[in-house]
């Protein structure tokens, strides 16, 4: 019923409108990384990118990281894109360079300290969560959790992805 | 009347959608993610004169928190709904008179808060527009905000320890170049309805205001600088009656001002400082001083292969900013706290919200293989000063903790260890010392096709120095041993073991030991299943330099937490 009445509002602001199976868009944001340097997810687009929510005190989390730099290292070149975004609070800054530097990352890790972003991707705070979004900058599957081996599926939906059209 | 279940099972899925037409709104596309749980509390307690009933106290409650994000390129709209609804808590009872009359065994809230319904709330909780343009970003409504190490502001969301508390108010951020400007003012708006606290008696929050400003530079030569000035004017309890609007017109109770330098990457290393100023204007705040004070700094060292990372702080009357916020379950900012805050017991937690503080921490990481072979050492050193709020000692106190800990991966096996032993040595040797050991783990291994034992265990052992109010030593444990099988199913057996007197909660097991098995499915990626049914213990757990202490429960849990 909530859903309804919020549709309800929705609706009032719309025409017509026939529902759409694809992902939605994925909503864009800016945050700095750790050396200062702003990144916004726009500027991606045309890329698959994987946006993966972390914090330092997720071991899940500790354990995905390696898997997703040997998927950048092998990909990037096919127009992949990480977007590591920690969510440990403003306190941990320090610690967030280096977790970041013993995993050897080398795809932009993002410290999204205010919650701004977290707040509308992954509002539950699930950790390790990821985001793979497609060329045409869609959400086309999310990630709850981290288990060894879930990799294993993850690189073969962004390979699929890369090997995918972009919408002209 | 909307039935609690009815509304549960129409937002128990959850999804997305594009929304088409010519309107302000047309290509926008809205996603829904629900969180759902029906919980049955168990109840141990028995009711006077009603102790052949011993389930009388038992009650099922629901709690639903469902978020809608609306997106389009430059325009965001979110609303986060929370609503809880107690079952079964109703009876009738005949009066003198021959009538029957409708009763509730527990008041869900109190006279502060308007529902239609007597055992049910739906609350607006967080409602967000957000509009972007090339250099400016403008929110309104429910926003968050932290300023530098979060030492001045820190008003976040908080899950980890059930605190959402926003600024709903007005928040600019805009950039030209390498100069940044944030600014922000509103009303503190408190998260009601729970997730792991207890629903009963929920009451509407007395809001507080919020506002400042910070400056950054990113390019001042090798520098980052960035400046802040905050205000805080706090609501009373006795003024909860007024509109929260009337903040702006009195008179304000804390300014904090700071500045912070960055500079990454000079002669190899990433260097930090931060200090900040608090100014008490309001009586609460002033009886024992009029000032205060936090200097931070830290140093990121990358030699070799090694990683060091070193983190001093000297505070003083810092946590007296949160004097009146956290009574309410929230702070407003926090100090870095420097610990490893896995293992905080009632006795650290004084030390996170000590007044006078003064430490480091050292910690080494060590890279063996890259991704595999991780080990690394931390060491804490720390000077209490502070000897009242929660402190159990009544002398200052010299706080020495060292940790040690691996990670390695091999394939599918990994193993994460950590281990560390804290001692609390007091001023007066008659007062003894506070000693903790802990350790914490996960082991993971493949045992053949797609199944796989996961092994997470967390034991600690504290033994209180001479302490007249407490000399109790315990030991905790927190284990459990998982079965995965494959992606899709993982069947968890939980076992705590705790003869901690502080804390409120007993072991359905036996007095301190508490059990528990829960079955996850995850039908899809972005959708998990759970089904809880046992004990678990209460505990103190820290996030944001924020203590809290959750409670313990029993009985059965049904979750669903889907994206779309």
């Amino acid at each position: 019923m909530i859903r309804f009445a919020a549709l309800a509002l929705l609706a009032c602001l719309l025409g017509p409108a026939p529902a759409r199976a694809s992902g939605e868009v994925a909503a864009d944001f800016s945050l700095r990384d750790l050396t200062g340097q702003s990144v916004s997810l726009s500027e991606l687009k045309g890329k698959v990118v994987v946006v993966n929510f972390w914090a330092t005190y997720c071991g899940p989390c500790m354990v995905e990281m390696p898997h997703l730099q040997a998927m950048y290292t092998e990909l990037q070149s096919r127009g992949f894109e990480v977007l590591s975004i920690s969510i440990d609070e403003a306190r941990q800054a320090g610690m967030v360079k280096s977790i970041a530097k013993r995993n050897g990352l080398t795809f932009p890790v993002l410290h999204d300290k205010e919650t701004t972003v977290v707040s509308q991707y992954n509002p539950s705070k699930v950790l390790p969560y990821t985001v793979v979004i497609d060329k045409d900058g869609r959400i086309h599957a999310v990630h709850q959790g981290y288990t060894p081996g879930d990799e294993v599926g993850l690189k073969e939906e962004i390979v699929a992805l890369l090997d995918a059209a972009a919408t002209p | 009347m909307i039935s609690p279940i009815v509304a549960t099972l129409l937002s128990g899925a959850a999804w997305g959608f594009d929304l088409y037409g010519t309107g302000a709104l047309s290509g926008a596309t809205v996603q829904v993610n629900s969180d759902l749980e029906v919980r049955y509390h168990q109840n141990s307690d028995v009711l006077e004169d009603f102790e052949d009933r011993p389930l009388l106290l038992d009650y099922w409650e629901q709690v639903e928190r469902l978020n809608l994000l609306l997106s389009k390129p430059g325009l965001t709209i979110g609303a986060q709904i929370d609503e809880v609804a107690l079952f079964g808590n109703r009876y009738i009872l005949e009066t003198p008179d021959g009538t029957q009359e409708l009763f509730h065994e527990r008041d869900l809230y109190d006279d502060t808060v308007l529902s239609a319904w007597d055992d049910a709330v739906v609350v607006a909780e967080k409602l967000t527009f957000q509009r972007r343009w090339d250099h400016v970003t403008l929110s309104l409504g429910d926003t968050y905000a932290s300023f530098g190490r979060g030492i001045a502001l820190n008003i976040i969301k908080n899950t980890d320890i059930d605190v959402d508390t926003s600024i709903r108010g007005a928040r600019v951020k805009a950039g030209a170049g390498d100069l940044e400007v944030t600014a922000v003012s509103g009303l503190s708006n408190t998260q009601l309805v729970s997730r792991q606290l207890p629903n009963v008696g929920i009451g509407d929050d007395v809001p507080h205001m919020v506002s400042g400003v910070r400056l950054e530079h990113y390019g001042v030569g090798p520098a980052q600088v960035g400046v802040h000035g905050v205000v805080y004017a706090f609501g009373r309890a006795a003024d909860a009656e007024l509109d929260g609007r009337n903040r702006y017109g009195q008179s304000v109770d804390v300014v904090v001002d700071g500045v912070s330098v960055d500079l990454p990457g000079v002669l190899g290393i990433d260097w930090s400082v931060e200090g900040d100023l608090f100014g008490y204007r309001g009586e609460e705040f002033a009886t024992e001083g009029e000032t205060g004070h936090v200097l931070y700094a830290s140093a990121n060292a990358y030699p070799g292969k090694s990683i060091l990372l070193v983190e001093a702080k000297t505070s003083e009357n810092s946590e007296r900013l949160n004097l009146l916020t956290t009574p309410e379950g929230w702070e407003a900012g926090a100090v870095p706290t420097l610990e490893y805050e896995r293992v905080i017991t009632e006795d650290g937690s004084a030390a996170i919200n000590s007044n006078e503080l003064s430490g480091a921490r050292v910690r080494w990481d060590h890279v063996v293989k890259p991704g595999a072979l991780l080990p690394y050492v931390q060491v804490s050193a720390f000077r209490d000063e502070d000897t009242g709020g929660l402190h159990f000692n009544s002398t200052p106190e010299n706080i020495g903790h060292v940790v040690a800990g691996i990670q390695a991966i091999k394939g599918h096996r990994v193993i994460q260890l950590n281990g560390g032993y804290r001692m609390d040595v007091r001023d007066d040797p008659a007062e003894g010392a506070d000693r903790l050991a802990h350790v914490d783990g996960e082991l993971h291994v493949p045992v053949g096709g797609h199944d796989a034992i996961e092994l997470i265990v967390d034991a600690r052992s504290f033994q209180w120095g001479v302490n007249p109010g407490q000399q109790t030593d315990f030991v905790e444990l927190v284990n459990a041993l998982a079965w995965h099988r494959g992606e899709k199913l993982v069947i968890t057996v939980f076992q705590d073991y705790t003869d901690n007197p502080l804390i409120n909660s007993e072991g359905n097991l036996s007095e301190n030991v508490y059990g528990a098995v829960e079955v996850l499915v995850k039908p899809k990626p972005s959708s998990t299943f759970r089904v809880f049914y046992g004990a678990y213990k209460a505990g103190i757990r820290c996030s944001g330099g924020q203590c809290r202490s959750l409670p313990g429960f029993e009985g059965g849990k049904v979750s669903w937490q889907t994206v779309f």
